[in-house]
């Protein structure tokens, strides 16, 4: 997935296991960014009595880049807070008609720190005013009837800028049962080295619910000296943007409270940029290190990038279909500059989000570029590879089928970008995992994330261990 | 008494030991000059990490802090504790 469950050691700790991150322009309020970064990853919407939430002990950031190092130069810091209220065994124990509700036994309250060049020896932190509530999940329509205006109760505005942190409809969408099957996408399933009749993909991340944390802050709050200009020439517009989860370094059980306590700094422990970088790309034996590593150290991983092992399996596992694909022995330039630097200028007319030489992982936004209107000719969901630069890897739309695009520029369609004398393949520019969002629909206004599905309207899915071919 | 044995001190140790083990030292394990607890000093839990038996450095770790102590003596007198000496 993009990042679900990526990396060993962050699969043992959902709380803290970033899953997603989107950065795009709002496409409707003009110069706002909104940036929505995903944790806790496939809940199921019924997981009662002890339904998902934030930890308390886990340290949520957003960061934004705005000069050519790639370092934390604003970071919006998240701290939650969880109270247990009377003494029932339930999440409520009564209707919760609002955000305060008495029946509400485990709400959850956090506040929000803006940091300004974050652990340097110029940090200054202003934090925003208030203690902002997190909504109950969605636990059925008794429990939290009306659940969007719940929901949406919970979205705070301060001093331009707003924010919501709660449980939300996961928009990611991919066909997992399929891609780790050995790379099978089943409409091409028909050509893989072991075939089976083509179908549709089956999107296994329908149904599930995440833990949203979402900004929407003016431009000026994120790129350098607070000055925009208009112009997507000018660097100055382009933003790197990730997420990170730390925790305290070491952690006790202690025993007369029963809780777990830390000591120590704060470690990350799960960090995510563009997406599938750490799922896809890094090899299993450093998974780990890299989500604890910061982003400007992402030179260490360039040949994992550069040389993805993704794209020799390919020819492999479709034989014949990637001849092109199989001949190419050159350092995969075009991917470092869609993952690690951005793309410079002179490469595709009217685009860069180029932040310089400092490899990176992380979206970046040009800011100054107008976000692509749903009902436009030129909007694709393929994003800057289907000619949309409103879409990643110009930042990420939550639309953005990252999946294909990913598939399509590792399959090569990207190559000629920086080696015109290189033919993609042509099954490279068809490829796809055959999904699509088949979760709760997306909402046109911030945080556009759709609500997350109800736990009493939830139904299991199905499973079989029958061979498909018999 | 050690000036260690008035704190609630956890030692992970070892080089890359997995174990973790609660050490209370004692007067009698430790050195024979007793200390104090100075001004400076912490009262609240401390983690003591030591992730390399031959490096003389000891990991503190207290409230959103670390401390790294260069001290081969305090190594070796918590090291001993963790074996039982």
């Amino acid at each position: 997935m993009s990042s679900h469950r990526e990396a060993p050691e962050i699969a043992k700790d959902p709380v803290a296991d970033g899953t997603d991150v989107y950065a795009f322009m709002h496409p409707t309020e003009e110069g706002q960014v909104v940036i929505i970064a995903n944790f806790i990853p496939l809940q199921q919407p019924n997981g009662g009595p002890n339904f998902y939430e934030f930890a308390d002990d886990v340290l949520y950031e957003i960061h934004v880049s705005n000069t050519n190092k790639c370092e934390k130069n604003v970071t919006y810091r998240f701290n939650f807070r969880t109270e247990v209220k009377g003494n029932s065994f339930l999440y409520n124990n009564g209707v919760i008609e609002s955000i305060d509700s008495p029946s509400f036994l485990r709400p959850q309250t956090y506040d929000v720190a803006r940091v300004m060049n974050s652990g340097k020896r110029n940090q200054t932190a202003e934090q925003i005013n208030g203690r902002f509530k997190v909504p109950p999940v969605n636990v059925g329509p008794r429990s939290t009837p009306n659940y969007p205006a719940l929901a949406n109760s919970a979205i705070t505005t301060v001093g331009g800028r707003k924010f919501f942190a709660g449980q939300r409809s996961d928009a990611f969408y991919v066909d997992l049962g399929s891609i780790f099957d050995l790379g099978t996408l089943r409409p091409f399933q028909n050509l893989h080295l072991l075939p089976m009749a083509a179908m549709d993909g089956i999107n296994a991340v329908q149904s599930y619910n995440c833990h949203t944390i979402a900004i929407q802050v003016p431009v000026s709050d994120l790129v350098k000296g607070g000055n925009p200009s208009q112009s997507p020439k000018d660097r100055k517009n382009t933003i790197g943007v990730w997420a990170t989860a730390s925790r305290r370094k070491a952690r006790i059980f202690n025993e007369k409270a029963a809780k777990y306590k830390g000591a120590g700094p704060v470690q990350q422990v799960s960090r995510l940029g563009n997406p599938l970088v750490n799922e896809v790309l890094i090899p299993m034996g450093q998974k780990d290190r890299w989500n604890s590593s910061p982003i400007n150290e992402d030179s260490d991983y360039a040949g994992s990038v550069t040389q993805p092992e993704l794209q020799s399996l390919l020819p492999f596992l479709y034989p014949g279909v990637f001849p092109n694909l199989a001949a190419y022995t050159k350092p995969r330039a075009d991917l470092a500059a869609i993952l690690l630097t951005g793309i410079p200028r002179g490469i595709i007319p009217g685009f860069q989000n180029y932040t310089g030489p400092v490899q990176a992982d992380m979206l970046r936004l040009n800011t100054a570029i107008k976000p692509t209107p749903k009902d436009s000719d030129s909007y694709s969901i393929y994003g800057v590879v289907g000619g949309d630069l409103g879409g990643f890897p110009n930042g990420r739309r939550i639309e953005d089928d990252v999946v294909g695009i990913e598939l399509r520029a590792v399959a090569g369609v990207t190559i000629p970008l920086v080696d015109p004398s290189y033919e993609p393949d042509g099954a490279a520019a068809l490829l796809k995992d055959g999904t699509t969002n088949t979760n709760e629909p997306l909402l046109d206004e911030f945080p556009f994330l759709g609500h997350p599905g109800g736990g009493f309207q939830t139904v299991p899915g199905t499973t079989t261990s029958e061979d498909p071919k018999k | 008494m050690s000036e260690t044995s008035r704190r609630n001190f956890m030692a992970a140790a070892g080089a890359g030991a997995a174990a973790t083990t609660a050490v209370a030292l004692s007067a009698g394990s430790a050195q024979a000059r007793p200390a104090v607890l100075g001004t400076k000093g912490v009262a609240e839990p401390v983690v003591a990490l030591i992730e390399d038996h031959r490096s003389g450095i000891v990991r503190l770790l207290v409230g959103e802090r670390e401390v790294v102590v260069n001290d081969r003596d305090l190594v070796a007198r918590i090291l001993n504790a963790a074996g039982g000496k």
